[in-house]
């Protein structure tokens, strides 16, 4: 018994300590020309559910469940949100401030004024942050990338 | 009856060898059942407002006041990066650190985050963040569990059967009723 006890405590030592250095999440990255982020919030229509390769700071995690985060544009004080499955890929808390290569299919999401609403408090909630409602005014539609598999520098 | 003597063998060392595993996830299980908004399991969140010195009206940005900010706010983490939000916002990361400044008024946002001790590493693993050889064990795991289940089935028998029965019953209703009813 003392030898399975020693082994599991090892394996899962082994475990916790290498999986910590890889910051390769989700399906490895295939494509290898970058789509800029300015280029996508630009003409969104032409990229949605296309597969795209974009880079950029991430400036912005979901701080419950690492289930999104905000990349920085090309172009000042703009970002996109890569959005992935709830535990198929989880961002680190700590990836805020690093560079990252994200691959993933562009979506648009249609939404009414209330869902509009909805959505940017669950956000503002999510992150922390502040949201100014009364700046949503009727139906939009909020465009972000699914993310597919990512890398952290 | 042999295959009872096996049964039984089965039973104690499967169940001696998920012990710790069984602990870990349970363990996990019960922290992450309530992440919210305000709870992540595997990290502490701090969030505190504070003020440094305004930018000079007309200037923009740069090192200096960088770091004449992480001075003001106290903090010796190492620098990782900065950009601005918005014209008015800049945001500074440090290890640990996120520090929302408005330069015009010299408010500050920062928030530091730190791995919970011991909750980290369990939940990382029972999320199975790292995939690789951590899903072939906890496979394994799950399959073992289900074995534990079925071999502690088969030991049914004896003074205690209808206890057992009511108890094993018991357990099959919890889900079902919850989904039955409450759904």
């Amino acid at each position: 018994m003392k030898k399975h006890s020693l082994f599991l405590l090892v394996l899962f030592l082994l475990s916790v300590t290498t999986c910590f250095a890889a910051m390769q999440l989700g399906e490895p990255l295939t494509l290898e020309e970058v789509t800029k982020v300015s280029e996508i919030n630009q003409h969104p229509d032409q990229y949605t559910g296309k597969r795209v390769l974009i880079e950029g700071l991430i400036i912005n995690v979901c701080a419950a469940r690492g289930c999104w985060m905000d990349i920085a544009s090309d172009v000042p004080f703009e970002k996109i949100q890569v959005k992935v499955v709830d535990g198929e890929i989880v961002f680190p808390l700590e990836a805020k401030g690093q560079m990252a290569r994200v691959e993933g299919i562009v979506e648009a999401l249609h939404l009414t004024e209330d869902q509009a609403r909805s959505l940017a408090e669950h956000q503002a909630k999510e992150s922390g942050g502040q949201v100014d409602l009364t700046s949503i005014k009727g139906p939009s539609t909020y465009y972000r990338i699914r993310g597919l598999g990512a890398e952290i520098d | 009856m042999a295959w009872k003597k096996w049964n039984f063998i089965l039973h104690r060392d499967m169940g001696y060898l998920c012990i710790g595993l069984t602990l870990l996830y349970g363990i996990s299980g019960l922290v992450v059942n309530h992440t919210s908004h305000a709870f992540n399991p595997s990290y502490t969140i701090e969030t505190q407002k504070s003020q440094v010195s305004p930018l000079a009206a007309g200037k923009s940005p740069d090192m200096n006041y960088i770091q004449q900010c992480l001075q003001e706010l106290n903090v010796t983490a190492q620098f990782k990066n900065v950009t601005m939000l918005t014209p008015e916002t800049m945001r500074i990361f440090a290890e640990g650190y996120t520090i929302d400044v408005s330069i015009a008024s010299g408010e500050t946002v920062t928030e530091r985050v730190e791995r919970r001790p011991i909750l980290f590493a369990i939940n990382y693993l029972h999320l199975n963040k790292g995939k690789g050889a951590w899903t072939w064990i906890a496979d394994i795991y799950a399959l073992a569990i289900c074995l534990l289940a079925l071999t502690g089935f088969l030991m049914i028998g004896g003074t205690g059967r209808r206890r057992a029965l009511v108890l094993t019953i018991i357990g099959f209703l919890c889900p079902l009723l919850y989904l039955l009813l409450l759904q």
